[in-house]
C-alpha cells in the first residue's frame, strides 16, 4: 500500500518550512522516475535560431522575422533560455487555445503573487451586462469629444491622443472615475496593467500601483456600496454581499487594457501606411469593421499568450511535461501561410479570413480567424442570445469601429507627419505604434 | 478638457528605446553588484537580464549575495525559472529527489542523450550503480598508477613542443613558460576518461574533439549542431566497440597486471533494465556522459586550484611543504570557484519556500556557487583560504557533511544525485597536481601574458567560468 504523508507544512532539516501536497512515496501518478527527453539526431537541431534572439533588441521591435523561422522550422521549439515551448502554426496555436482540459491560463494575479488577493468579477453577468451598455453609451460621447478637441487644431498625435486618450477615457467614464482624478487614475492602471512583467521596475511600479488604486477605490467603493450609480464599479459591488474593494482592483487588473488602445494604434498605422486599403476602410463601416479585424490578424497587439501544461501530454512528436510554459504566438500564427495568402500583406477585404469573430471554433464559416488578444477558447455558445452580453471581442470591435467613423467626421486630409512603427516597450509588452504624428483639416 | 490629458502627454513623452539599453550592464570592479534600481524600502531589485551579459559571468558573486539576502528563491520570469541560493535550501531540496527531480532536465539530454542525470528514485540508482563502482574505493585506487603514466607523458611531451617552437612551450634563459590549460588540464582528465573506459590510446585525440564539441553543444547553446553532430560520430564509433564486447567481454589490469574486472563498457552490456539489456543507444548515451562530464568539471578545477594557489604563494607554500594539504586546496577550490554552476530541478508538486509559490513543475535552478559564498555557513566567503575552518575537506560523502560547524562544499551536489565522479576527479586534481610540482621548479604565474581585467592591469575575475588560461613560468634544471 501507498503510504501518504499529511498535507501539513513541516520544516525540513535545515528548518525551511516547506508546505507540500500529500506525497504518495510509492506509485504517486505525479512522481515518474523514467526519462521525459529524447536525443536529438543530427538535422534535428534548431540551428537557425538561438534562443536569446527572442528576447533580443530585434525581436522587440519586430518579431515578425524571427517567428517565421519559428513557424518554418521549428512548430513546436524548445527554448532552453526562456525554459519555453514556443507554438507557433496557426493549427497548432489554436489546438492549444482550445484545449483547456491540457493547458491552464494563468491570471495576472499569478505573475503579481497576489493569488488570494481579491475575486475576478469580469465574467459576472451583471458585470457583463453594465460594462456592454454603458461602453456602447459612453463611447460615441468620448469619441465626439477627443475629436472636437482634435479637429480645433491641424495636427496631432493618433496613437496617444486618439487611440490612447480613447481608450483610457472610455474606462474612466464607464467606472464613473470623477473628471479631477481622471489623469492620476489611468496613471496608476497603467502601471498596475504593466507590473505583470518580468521587469523588476516595472514590477515594484506596478505593485505600488496595486496599493494605490487599492487605497483610491476604497472610499469609492464605500460610498457605491449605499449609493449605487450606473457605473462599472456600481455594478461590480451589486455582484453580491461580499464584494470588497480588492475584488474590484483584480477585476480592474484581469481587464484585457490592451486590445483597444494597441488595436485602435495599429489600425490607425495600417491605414494611413496603406492608402489603398485607407480608401477602401472609408467607404463603408463594413469595411472598416473588416480593416480592423484585418489589424488584428495583420499586426495583433498581443504577440503571444502563455499557457502552462497541466498534465504530461505528447504534442508535435516530443512529450510536454507537467508545469511547462507554452508561448503561444498569435502573431506567427497570424502570418502562416497554410493558412492566409500573402500573409504579411495588409487586406481590408480579404476573402481568406473569416468576417466575423471566433465563436465556437476559430474556424466558422470554413475560413479561419485571426488570433488576438491571447483569446482563449472561443465561446461555448455558437451564436450569443439577444438577450446577453455580446463578447467582449464584439464590444471592443464594435466601438473601434464606431470611434474611428467619428474621427473621419470631424478631420479630413490625414498625412503622416514621419515614419511611424510598431514596437513593444519591453520584450513580452503589447506590440504597437507609439507614435503617429499626423496633419489634418477640420471638416 | 479633462485631467487625462496629463496622462496622454506622460505617454507621449515615452521613448521606446528606454528599456532597450539595459541589457548591455556595465562591467563592474569585481565584488561590485550594478545598481538595477532599489525597491520602496530599499531593496535592491534584479534584472534578470543581467544573468545572460557579460558582466555575470565575470562577476557573479555580488549578485548572488543580493539574491540570497533578499530574494532567497526568486522568480525570474523572462527565464521562466526560479533561482535557490542558499546552502541550506539547496541541500533540503537535492535530499529530497522525490519532491525535487532531476526531470525533465533535458538540456543536455538533447545532445548526450538520456542519461541517470533525468532519472530519479530507482531507475538513477539502478544505472548509476553500474559503473559507480568502477569510481569509488579500490578501483580507484588501482588506477592511481595509471593516472599518474598519462600526466608524465603529457608533461614529457613538452621538451618536443618547446623544441618545434609552439606557442605555448617556449623556453627562454632558463625558464620555461607554458600554458597549462593547452599542455596539459584540457585533454588530461578525457585521457584519464578514455583509460577508465577502456578505449584505446589513439582514440583519445578523437575523444577530446567530441567532448570539446558536446560541451559546447549543450542546452541549444549557438553550437547545438556541431555538439548533435559530435555525438553521432561518438555513437557510430561507440556503437562497434558495444557490439564487439556484448558477445566478448574485455577486462581491466592494473600495472602490475592484477586483474581490476570487467570494463565498464563490457559491464554496462551485460545490465539488464525490466528484463532487458540496454540498448546501444543507452550505452552510448552513458558514456558520452562520463566524456563530457568527466572533462570540463576536472580540467576547470585543475586550471582554478593552480591559479588560486599561485596567486596565495603563503598557502602554496603550504601545499609545497605538506602534501596532505592538496587535499584541503582541492576542497577550498571547489567551495570558492568551482566548475559547475548549479543543478536544475522540477517541483514535483506545489511547493511554498520563503513565501514563494512555486506550482508543480517549475523549473528550480539550484546554484551551486551561491551555496558555496552563503556567509550563513561559510565565513567570509569570497577569501579564498585552504585553512578555513568552516569546510569540511576530508572523504567524500553522499549525504554530505554538516557537524561541528563545518560544511561539505556544493560543487559536486549532495544526496542522491552526488557527482559520481567526485571521487575520481578528485583523484586526477590531486594525482596531477603532484605530479606537476615534482616537474615543475619554483612555478609562478606570468602575469604579464594573463588576461586582464577591465582595468587593464589586474586580472580577470574568474567568474562562473573557470579560468581559460593559466600562463606559468618555472625554472628549468
Amino acid at each position: 500500500m501507498a503510504s501518504v504523508i499529511k498535507n501539513e507544512p513541516f520544516a525540513g532539516r535545515n528548518g525551511v518550512v516547506i508546505s507540500k501536497r500529500p506525497i504518495r512515496n510509492e506509485g504517486s501518478p505525479e512522481y515518474r522516475t523514467y526519462e521525459v527527453h529524447q536525443r536529438e539526431r543530427v538535422g534535428e537541431s534548431t540551428e537557425k535560431i538561438k534562443p536569446a534572439q527572442l528576447i533580443s533588441e530585434a525581436y522587440r521591435q519586430n518579431p515578425y522575422p524571427l517567428l517565421e523561422i519559428l513557424r518554418e522550422n521549428y512548430p513546436c521549439y524548445r527554448d532552453w533560455l526562456s525554459n519555453s515551448y514556443w507554438i507557433t502554426p496557426y493549427n497548432e496555436v489554436t489546438s492549444i487555445f482550445t484545449d483547456e482540459a491540457n493547458f491552464e491560463t494563468r491570471p495576472k494575479t499569478w505573475y503579481y503573487g497576489l493569488d488570494y488577493l481579491g475575486r475576478d468579477l469580469g465574467q459576472e453577468p451583471g458585470v457583463l451586462e453594465a460594462e456592454e451598455r454603458l461602453i456602447d453609451a459612453q463611447g460615441k460621447l468620448v469619441a465626439a469629444e477627443i475629436s472636437g478637441a482634435l479637429a480645433s487644431k491641424t495636427s496631432g498625435d493618433l496613437a496617444t491622443e486618439f487611440a490612447a486618450q480613447y481608450s483610457i477615457q472610455l474606462l474612466m467614464t464607464t467606472l464613473a472615475i470623477p473628471e479631477e482624478d481622471t489623469g492620476r487614475f489611468a496613471s496608476i492602471f497603467w502601471r498596475m496593467q504593466r507590473g505583470t512583467s518580468w521587469n523588476p521596475q516595472l514590477q515594484q511600479e506596478g505593485r505600488k500601483a496595486i496599493n494605490a488604486l487599492i487605497s483610491y477605490l476604497d472610499p469609492i467603493v464605500t460610498q457605491r456600496t449605499s449609493q449605487p450609480g450606473d457605473d462599472l464599479i456600481s455594478a461590480m459591488i451589486q455582484v453580491d454581499s461580499q464584494v470588497t474593494v480588492q475584488d474590484v482592483v483584480v477585476t480592474l487588473l484581469e481587464r484585457d487594457h490592451e486590445t483597444l488602445q494597441g488595436a485602435l494604434a495599429n489600425m490607425w498605422f495600417l491605414l494611413l501606411t496603406h492608402p489603398g486599403e485607407f480608401e477602401k476602410a472609408c467607404s463603408e463601416k463594413r469595411l472598416m469593421k473588416l480593416a480592423y479585424m484585418e489589424t488584428l490578424r495583420h499586426s495583433t497587439p498581443v504577440l503571444s499568450a502563455h499557457r502552462f501544461a497541466r498534465n504530461e501530454v505528447e504534442r508535435y512528436g516530443r512529450l510536454i511535461p507537467k508545469g511547462s510554459r507554452l508561448v503561444c504566438s498569435a502573431a506567427a500564427a497570424n502570418r502562416d501561410p497554410r493558412i492566409f495568402k500573402d500573409p504579411d500583406t495588409f487586406i481590408v477585404d480579404r476573402k481568406d479570413m473569416c468576417q466575423r469573430e471566433p465563436r465556437g471554433q476559430y474556424r466558422a464559416d470554413g475560413l479561419a480567424t485571426g488570433i488576438a488578444f491571447g483569446l482563449g477558447k472561443p465561446s461555448l455558445q455558437p451564436a450569443v442570445p439577444e438577450d446577453q452580453p455580446r463578447s467582449h471581442y464584439a464590444i471592443a470591435r464594435d466601438t473601434a469601429v464606431t470611434a474611428s467613423q467619428i474621427l473621419l467626421q470631424h478631420i479630413e486630409n490625414i498625412e503622416l507627419i514621419d515614419e511611424p512603427h510598431l514596437s513593444s516597450l519591453t520584450v513580452g509588452e503589447m506590440h504597437t505604434c507609439w507614435k503617429l504624428p499626423v496633419t489634418f483639416k477640420a471638416k | 478638457m479633462s485631467s487625462v490629458e496629463s496622462f496622454i502627454e506622460e505617454l507621449a513623452e515615452i521613448n521606446d528605446n528606454d528599456f532597450a539599453s539595459a541589457k548591455d550592464f556595465p562591467l563592474m570592479p569585481e565584488g561590485e553588484a550594478f545598481d538595477m534600481g532599489k525597491a520602496e524600502d530599499g531593496t535592491p531589485l534584479i534584472d534578470p537580464r543581467i544573468f545572460d551579459s557579460q558582466e555575470f559571468f565575470r562577476n557573479p558573486y555580488p549578485y548572488y549575495r543580493i539574491l540570497r539576502d533578499h530574494y532567497p528563491v526568486f522568480h525570474d520570469k523572462l527565464h521562466n525559472c526560479y533561482w535557490v541560493t542558499r546552502y541550506d535550501d539547496i541541500t533540503e531540496c537535492y535530499f529530497d529527489d522525490e519532491g525535487f527531480n532531476t526531470i525533465p532536465k533535458g538540456s543536455s539530454s538533447g545532445v548526450l542523450g538520456n542519461t541517470q542525470l533525468e532519472l530519479s528514485g530507482v531507475e538513477h540508482r539502478r544505472r548509476r550503480n553500474l559503473y559507480g563502482q568502477h569510481l569509488v574505493g579500490q578501483s580507484l585506487k588501482n588506477r592511481v598508477p595509471a593516472i599518474e603514466r598519462l600526466a608524465d607523458e603529457m608533461i614529457d611531451d613538452w621538451d618536443k613542443l618547446a623544441a618545434s617552437g609552439s606557442d605555448f612551450v617556449s623556453d627562454q634563459n632558463g625558464t620555461r613558460t607554458i600554458e597549462l590549460s593547452t599542455v596539459f588540464a584540457n585533454e588530461f582528465p578525457v585521457r584519464v576518461v578514455c583509460e577508465v573506459l577502456g578505449f584505446p590510446k589513439e582514440a583519445q585525440t578523437q575523444f577530446y574533439y567530441w567532448y570539446n564539441s558536446m560541451m559546447s553543444g549543450l542546452g541549444g547553446s549557438d553550437t547545438h549542431k556541431q555538439g548533435v553532430e559530435a555525438r553521432q560520430d561518438l555513437e557510430d564509433y561507440v556503437a562497434g566497440i558495444v557490439e564487439q564486447r556484448r558477445v566478448k567481454p574485455t577486462f581491466l589490469y592494473d600495472s602490475e597486471g592484477k586483474l581490476i574486472g570487467k570494463d565498464i563498457i563490457t559491464k554496462l552490456c551485460e545490465t539488464r533494465v525490466d528484463g532487458d539489456f540496454l540498448s546501444t543507444e543507452e550505452i552510448t548515451s552513458n558514456i558520452a556522459l562520463i566524456v563530457a562530464a568527466g572533462g570540463e568539471t576536472t580540467r576547470g578545477a585543475i586550471m582554478n586550484m593552480w591559479t588560486l594557489l599561485l596567486r596565495h604563494p603563503d598557502q602554496f607554500a603550504a601545499v609545497v611543504a605538506n602534501d596532505d594539504n592538496w587535499d584541503r586546496a582541492f576542497h577550498e577550490t571547489l567551495r570558492h570557484s568551482s566548475s559547475i554552476g548549479g543543478q536544475p530541478r522540477h517541483n514535483t508538486f506545489d511547493v511554498e519556500m520563503h513565501g514563494v509559490k512555486v506550482p508543480a513543475g517549475s523549473l528550480m535552478q539550484m546554484v551551486d556557487f551561491a551555496a558555496n559564498h552563503d556567509e550563513r555557513i561559510f565565513k567570509d566567503p569570497e577569501t579564498f583560504n585552504i585553512f578555513r575552518d568552516d569546510l569540511y575537506s576530508g572523504k567524500l560523502l553522499r549525504s554530505g557533511y554538516r557537524k561541528e560547524g563545518r560544511c561539505s562544499h556544493m560543487a559536486f551536489g549532495v544526496g542522491p544525485h552526488l557527482c559520481p565522479g567526485a571521487w575520481i576527479s578528485h583523484q586526477e586534481a590531486v594525482v596531477g597536481a603532484r605530479i606537476l610540482l615534482g616537474r615543475m621548479k619554483n612555478p609562478r604565474i606570468n602575469e604579464d601574458k594573463m588576461p586582464k581585467d577591465i582595468d587593464g592591469t589586474s586580472p580577470a575575475p574568474m567568474g562562473i567560468v573557470s579560468v581559460r588560461q593559466l600562463w606559468l613560468d618555472y625554472d628549468l634544471a
